[in-house]
C-alpha cells in the first residue's frame, strides 16, 4: 500500500492539470468533471486518511529524491488528511449548491474559466495542506489570493469589481509581509524546509542571540496572515468581498480560502518555530487579545447590518476571532478547540453562504432585512437550512458551534491560567449572546409575515424592477429540478457534517488530537 | 421508556398540528396527546431504567435517568401543563395560528421533561437549552413587535445565563471524580480540587447567577416581566409556573448534586446568594405592588415569588431545601391559577388593568374565587399551600445560626407577604364588593356576553323584571375545571404540608 505515499502529490499536479483541462471544455461539461474529480480527490485524501491513522504515523515525501537541504517535501500525517478530506468535501458542496446562482450571475461563456480557477484553486489548497516548505508556500498562497481574486471578480456588477480590487490589494499586502517574514527567516536560519528551520531556531533560542529577530519575523508572519484571512483589526474587508461575490465563491472563499492561510500560520507556529518556543514568545499573548476582540467587534458589526449576506459574512470575521483566541490561549487542547472551530466553521459557514441567496431570490432578489420578511415560507428547505446553520452559530447543543464553544471553555480550564480562563469564558458567553441577537432575530425575520407575504413572486419583482432600466433583460429561469435536487444534496451533506460533529465530536477530537501529536 | 415519553409529546404535537382535519377532532388528539404523555410519564416515575443515547467524550455521555427530585419537579409540571392545555382549547378558539401554538406547546412539553429527566450536567445543559428554544416561540405567539422583543430578551438572558452556568460545568467536569451522573453531594474529585476551592465557589456563583437568570434572579431578571406576560394566557402560566422552575432545578443540580453543599456552605458565595435572594423578593414585590396591568403585576411577583424558592436553597440545610421545593410545588399552582384567571379576564371581558376589574366577582363567581384562594395562597395564609412553605423557610432560617444572616428572612418574608396583601387582595376585594352606587350592568355592558343576558328591547318598558347577572360571563367547564383543580391544588399542599415535608425529607436525603 506504499503507493498511497504518492497521493498528496497527485492531489496538486492533478488539479493544476484540471485546470488547464476545464478551459477547453465547454461549461456545464466544466462542471461535471470538476465534481467527479473532487470525488476522486476525496477518496485520494480518505485513502491518505486511512494510511497515516492505520500505520501510526506520518510520512515525508521528498520530491526527486533529493534530499532534505536542497529538495522539496510533502509531509502527511493525520491532521493534514483528515483537514484535506473535510476542505475538499466542502469545495464539493459549495460548487453543487451555488450551481444555480453560478448559472444566473456569470456569463455563460465564462463558466468553464470559472471551474479553471476553482481547480486551481484546489492545488493551492491542497499544496498548503501538504507541503513541508515554506516558500512552497509562498507560491501557493499566492496562486491561492489570485484564483480567489478570479472567483470573486467573475461575477461582472461593479461593486463585485471594486470588491475584488479591494480584496487584492489587501491580500497582496499580506503576502508582501509574508514573504518579508520568510526572508528574515531564511537569512536567520539559512533554510526554507520546515524541518531544517526548525533545528536552526532551536539552536539560536539556545545561544539567546537572535529571538528578537525571531519575534518580529513572526509578528510580520501573522499580520501578513491576518490580514489575509481577516484577524480582528483587519476584518472590515470581510463584508465587501463576501456579500458581494456569487454563493459559491462567497462559500469557498469564507470557509476555505481564509482558513488555509490560518492553517499555514499554524504549520509555522508548529513546524517551523516549535511550539515550545512559539508559547514563550509574547505573540500568543497579541493573538489571544485579538481574537476576542474579533469575536465581540464582528459580532457587533453584524448586529448593525441589515443585509442578511453582510451579517453573514461579518459572522465570519467573529468566528475567526475564535480560532485565534484558541491559537493564542498557550494550552494543547486550545489548539484542539481552534482547529474543530476551523472545520466546524467551514461546515457551518459554506452552508449560510449558500442558503441566503435563496431566501433572497424568493424576496425579489433582495438581501434586505425588510424585503426578507416571510422568505422562511416561500422556501421552505432553505428556511430550514438557515435555522439550523443559525443554531449552530448561537451555540446551541447538538450542533458543531456548541462543542466547539465547549472545547475552548475545557482549554480554559485545562490552561488554569486566571488571566486565560476568565477572558474566555467571558468572550464565549458575550459572544453567544450577541450571536444569538443577530442569528436568531433574523430567523425570526424570515418567518414573520411581511409586506407581501406569500404573495411575492420572485420573477414578478424582477420583472417589474428591470422592465424601466433594460426592458431586454430576460426573465431568469425558474429553478430546474436538478438544480434543486444538487442543492438538496450539497445542504444535506453539510448539515449532517454540522451534526456529526456536535454529536460525535469526539471522533473529531481524537483525530485532531493524534494529528497534533505527528505534526510537529 | 424515558426517550419515548420525552419524544411522544413532541412528534405527536407536531403530527396532530401538521394533518389537515376540523378544529374540533384536533382538539380531541391534543387531549388525547396530553393525558397519554401523563401516562407514560406516571409510569417513568412507576419504573423506568436509565437510558444512554450515545458518548460525547470517553468519560461523558448523554444519557436521561429519573431520581427522586426529577420525580417532584416531573409531576409539578405535569399538573400544571394538563391543566393550562385543556384550559388553552377555550382561550385559544378563535385565535390565529392556534397549530403553530399547541406544537410549541407540546415541543416545550417534552423539553421540560427531558430536562426533570436529565442524568447528568451535560444533558441537564442541553435539554435547558432545548427548554428554552421551544418555549421562546410561545412568547412569540402574537406576533408584535412588543413581543418579539421580549421573546428575543428572553432568549438573550437565559443563554447568557446558561452560559454562565456552562463555565461552572466545564469546570467541575475538570476537577470532578465522575461527572457523568449526578452524586447526592457532589462528584468532585477531593484531590484534585484541593487548592482550587476559591476558583470552584467562584464559578459556582457564576453558575447561580448564570442558572438563576432563568429563574428571574436578581440581576439577570429583565427579562422576565417583558416577557412572561405577553405570552397568551396558558403560556404565561406556564413560564411563570414550571419553565422558569427549570432555573431553580439547574441550580439545584450545579449546588447539591455537582458541587457539593459543602463547598459553598459558610462562604462568601452563600451570603452573596442569600443577599441576591432576599433583595430579589423585597423588590419583585414593591415593583408587582406598583404595577397596573394584571398580567405584569403577576410577573413581578413570579420574580418575587421565585425567589423565596432560590432564598430556601441557598440556606443549604433540609429545612430550607423543603420549603424551597414545597414553594415550588405552592407556587407553581398558585401562579398558575392567578395567570389562568388573568386569561379569563381577558378572554371574555378584554380588560387587562386591575383596577377595572371591579364587580366581576358577579359576573364569574367561581373564576374570582379561585384567584382569591391562589392570592391568598401566595400571601400564606393557612391552611394553604404558601404558608406551609414560608413556615418551613423560616424557621429553617432562623435555625441556621448565623447572625444577622438567620433573622432577616423571615423579616424579608414578613415584609413581602404584607405586600403579597396589598397587590393582590384589593383586587379580589373589588371584585366581590364593588361599593354602593355600582352598577355592573353599566360597568360591563360592553361585553357580548353580558348584553346577551340583557333584554334587547330598550324604551319604554321601564318596570321590566330585573335581570340576574350573577355568572353571566362564567367561562365554559374547559376554563373552570382547570382552576379549580389547580386550586385544589394548592389547598392540598397546605393541608398535607408535613405529609409531603415528610416525603421530601427522604428525598433531599444526602444532599445536605
Amino acid at each position: 500500500m506504499d503507493f498511497i505515499r504518492n497521493f498528496p502529490l497527485f492531489t496538486i499536479i492533478l488539479s493544476l492539470f484540471s485546470s488547464v483541462l476545464c478551459m477547453l471544455l465547454d461549461g456545464r461539461w466544466a462542471k461535471r468533471y470538476t465534481v467527479c474529480y473532487e470525488c476522486l480527490l476525496i477518496a485520494l485524501s480518505g485513502a491518505v486518511l486511512w494510511y497515516v491513522s492505520a500505520t501510526g504515523e506520518p510520512f515525508t515525501y521528498v520530491m526527486g529524491e533529493f534530499p532534505a537541504p536542497w529538495g522539496n517535501e510533502i509531509r502527511a500525517g493525520v491532521l493534514e488528511a483528515l483537514l484535506a478530506v473535510v476542505f475538499l468535501t466542502v469545495l464539493l458542496c459549495s460548487v453543487l449548491g451555488g450551481w444555480r446562482f453560478l448559472l444566473i450571475d456569470v456569463e455563460h461563456s465564462k463558466i468553464n474559466l470559472y471551474f479553471t480557477l476553482i481547480n486551481l484553486l484546489t492545488a493551492a489548497l491542497m499544496a498548503l495542506i501538504w507541503t513541508n516548505d515554506i516558500f512552497t508556500g509562498y507560491v501557493f498562497l499566492e496562486i491561492l489570493t489570485l484564483s480567489s481574486c478570479g472567483i470573486l471578480i467573475v461575477r461582472e456588477i461593479g461593486r463585485t469589481t471594486l470588491a475584488a480590487v479591494r480584496y487584492m490589494v489587501l491580500n497582496l499586502l499580506g503576502s508582501g509581509l509574508f514573504l518579508l517574514g520568510v526572508i528574515l527567516l531564511y537569512s536567520l536560519t539559512g533554510h526554507l524546509l520546515m524541518v531544517p528551520m526548525r533545528a536552526a531556531i532551536l539552536e539560536i533560542v539556545a545561544a539567546e542571540g537572535g529571538v528578537t529577530t525571531i519575534t518580529f519575523s513572526l509578528a510580520v508572519l501573522t499580520i501578513g496572515l491576518g490580514i489575509k484571512s481577516g484577524l480582528f483589526p483587519f476584518h472590515f474587508w470581510m463584508p465587501d468581498t463576501y456579500g458581494t461575490a456569487t454563493p459559491t465563491s462567497a462559500a469557498i472563499l469564507s470557509a476555505l480560502a481564509s482558513k488555509a492561510y490560518i492553517l499555514l500560520l499554524f504549520k509555522i507556529y508548529w513546524r517551523v518555530v516549535g511550539i515550545e518556543v512559539f508559547q514563550q514568545l509574547p505573540i500568543h499573548y497579541l493573538l489571544f487579545g485579538l481574537g476576542i476582540l474579533g469575536m465581540i467587534f464582528g459580532s457587533v458589526s453584524a448586529i448593525r447590518e441589515n443585509n442578511i449576506h453582510r451579517m453573514v459574512a461579518f459572522s465570519s470575521a467573529a468566528q475567526t476571532g475564535y480560532i485565534y483566541m484558541g491559537l493564542g490561549m498557550g494550552s494543547p487542547l486550545g489548539y484542539v478547540a481552534a482547529l474543530f472551530q476551523l472545520i466546524a466553521h467551514a461546515v457551518t459557514k459554506s452552508l449560510l453562504f449558500l442558503t441566503t441567496p435563496r431566501l433572497a431570490r424568493v424576496s425579489g432578489d433582495s438581501l434586505l432585512f425588510q424585503n426578507l420578511q416571510g422568505s422562511g415560507f416561500r422556501d421552505r428547505s432553505a428556511g430550514i437550512f438557515f435555522t439550523l446553520c443559525a443554531l449552530s452559530m448561537v451555540g446551541i447543543p447538538v450542533f458543531a458551534g456548541f462543542s466547539a464553544k465547549l472545547f475552548f471553555a475545557v482549554a480554559a480550564v485545562e490552561s488554569g491560567e486566571l488571566g486565560v480562563l476568565f477572558p474566555t469564558m467571558l468572550a464565549l458567553a458575550v459572544s453567544a449572546v450577541l450571536n444569538a441577537l443577530y442569528f436568531i432575530r433574523t430567523v425570526i425575520r424570515i418567518y414573520t409575515a411581511g409586506r407581501g407575504g406569500s404573495e411575492i413572486s420572485a420573477p414578478r419583482i424582477y420583472a417589474e424592477e428591470h422592465n424601466d432600466a433594460d426592458s431586454a433583460e430576460p426573465l431568469p429561469e425558474l429553478e430546474t429540478r436538478s438544480e434543486r435536487r444538487s442543492y438538496w444534496v450539497s445542504a444535506l451533506i453539510l448539515t449532517g457534517m454540522n451534526l456529526f460533529l456536535g454529536l460525535f465530536s469526539w471522533v473529531a477530537v481524537d483525530f485532531i488530537r493524534r494529528g497534533l501529536d505527528m505534526f510537529a | 421508556m424515558l426517550l419515548f415519553t420525552i419524544l411522544f409529546p413532541i412528534l405527536a404535537g407536531v403530527a396532530a398540528s401538521v394533518r389537515p382535519m376540523p378544529r374540533r377532532t384536533r382538539l380531541q388528539c391534543y387531549a388525547a396527546v396530553m393525558l397519554l404523555t401523563d401516562a407514560f410519564a406516571v409510569w417513568c416515575m412507576l419504573y423506568a431504567p436509565p437510558v444512554r443515547l450515545f458518548a460525547l467524550t470517553e468519560t461523558l455521555d448523554f444519557h436521561f435517568a429519573l431520581d427522586a427530585i426529577g420525580c417532584v419537579f416531573l409531576s409539578v409540571v405535569l399538573l400544571v401543563y394538563t391543566a393550562a392545555c385543556f384550559y388553552a382549547f377555550e382561550y385559544m378558539s378563535g385565535q390565529e395560528r392556534e397549530e403553530a401554538f399547541f406544537t410549541f406547546y407540546f415541543a416545550s412539553l417534552g423539553a421540560v421533561m427531558s430536562a426533570c429527566m436529565a442524568g447528568n450536567l451535560v444533558t441537564f445543559y442541553f435539554c435547558f437549552e432545548l427548554a428554552t428554544l421551544s418555549s421562546m416561540p410561545l412568547v412569540l405567539h402574537e406576533g408584535t413587535k412588543e413581543a418579539i422583543s421580549a421573546a428575543l430578551k428572553y432568549l438573550f438572558y437565559s443563554i447568557g445565563g446558561a452560559l454562565l452556568g456552562l463555565l461552572a460545568v466545564v469546570c467541575l467536569f475538570w476537577y470532578g471524580a465522575d461527572a457523568n451522573q449526578f452524586a447526592a453531594g457532589g462528584f468532585l474529585d477531593a484531590g484534585r480540587a484541593a487548592g482550587h476551592e476559591s476558583l470552584l465557589r467562584a464559578v459556582v456563583f457564576f453558575g447561580i447567577v448564570g442558572f438563576g437568570a432563568k429563574a428571574g434572579m436578581y440581576p439577570l431578571h429583565g427579562w422576565l416581566p417583558a416577557a412572561h406576560p405577553i405570552a397568551p394566557a396558558p403560556a404565561s402560566a406556564l413560564l411563570s409556573g414550571v419553565i422558569a422552575k427549570m432555573g431553580v432545578l439547574g441550580v439545584i443540580r450545579l449546588v447539591y448534586f455537582s458541587a457539593g453543599a459543602a463547598l459553598v456552605r459558610g462562604t462568601w458565595v452563600q451570603y452573596t446568594w442569600m443577599c441576591l435572594a432576599m433583595g430579589t423578593i423585597f423588590m419583585g414585590s414593591m415593583m408587582a405592588f406598583r404595577e397596573k396591568v394584571m398580567k405584569k403585576r403577576l410577573a413581578y411577583s413570579s420574580i418575587s415569588q421565585i425567589s423565596y424558592i432560590m432564598l430556601g436553597l441557598s440556606l443549604l440545610n433540609a429545612g430550607g431545601l423543603t420549603g424551597g421545593l414545597l414553594h415550588f410545588a405552592a407556587h407553581a399552582v398558585s401562579k398558575g391559577t392567578l395567570f389562568l384567571c388573568a386569561g379569563v379576564f381577558i378572554h371574555k371581558l378584554g380588560r387587562r388593568e386591575a383596577s377595572r376589574l371591579r364587580g366581576v366577582g358577579q359576573l364569574m363567581p367561581v373564576t374570582m374565587w379561585c384567584f382569591l384562594i391562589a392570592s391568598l395562597s401566595l400571601v400564606g395564609i393557612p391552611p394553604l399551600g404558601g404558608f406551609a412553605s414560608k413556615w418551613y423557610l423560616s424557621v429553617s432560617a432562623v435555625a441556621n445560626g448565623m447572625g444577622v444572616f438567620s433573622i432577616l428572612p423571615p423579616v424579608i418574608l414578613l415584609v413581602s407577604a404584607f405586600l403579597t396583601a396589598g397587590y393582590l387582595l384589593p383586587v379580589a376585594v373589588d371584585a366581590f364588593f364593588p361599593g354602593r352606587g355600582f352598577s355592573v350592568k353599566q360597568e360591563f355592558g360592553d361585553c357580548p356576553d353580558v348584553q346577551k343576558r340583557l333584554p334587547a328591547s330598550t324604551g319604554k318598558t321601564k318596570k321590566q323584571k330585573a335581570v340576574s347577572l350573577n355568572g353571566a360571563a362564567e367561562p365554559s367547564a374547559f376554563m373552570t375545571v382547570p382552576l379549580v383543580a389547580l386550586c385544589a391544588a394548592a389547598l392540598c399542599v397546605g393541608l398535607c404540608g408535613s405529609w409531603f415535608a415528610e416525603a421530601l425529607g427522604g428525598v433531599i436525603r444526602g444532599l445536605v
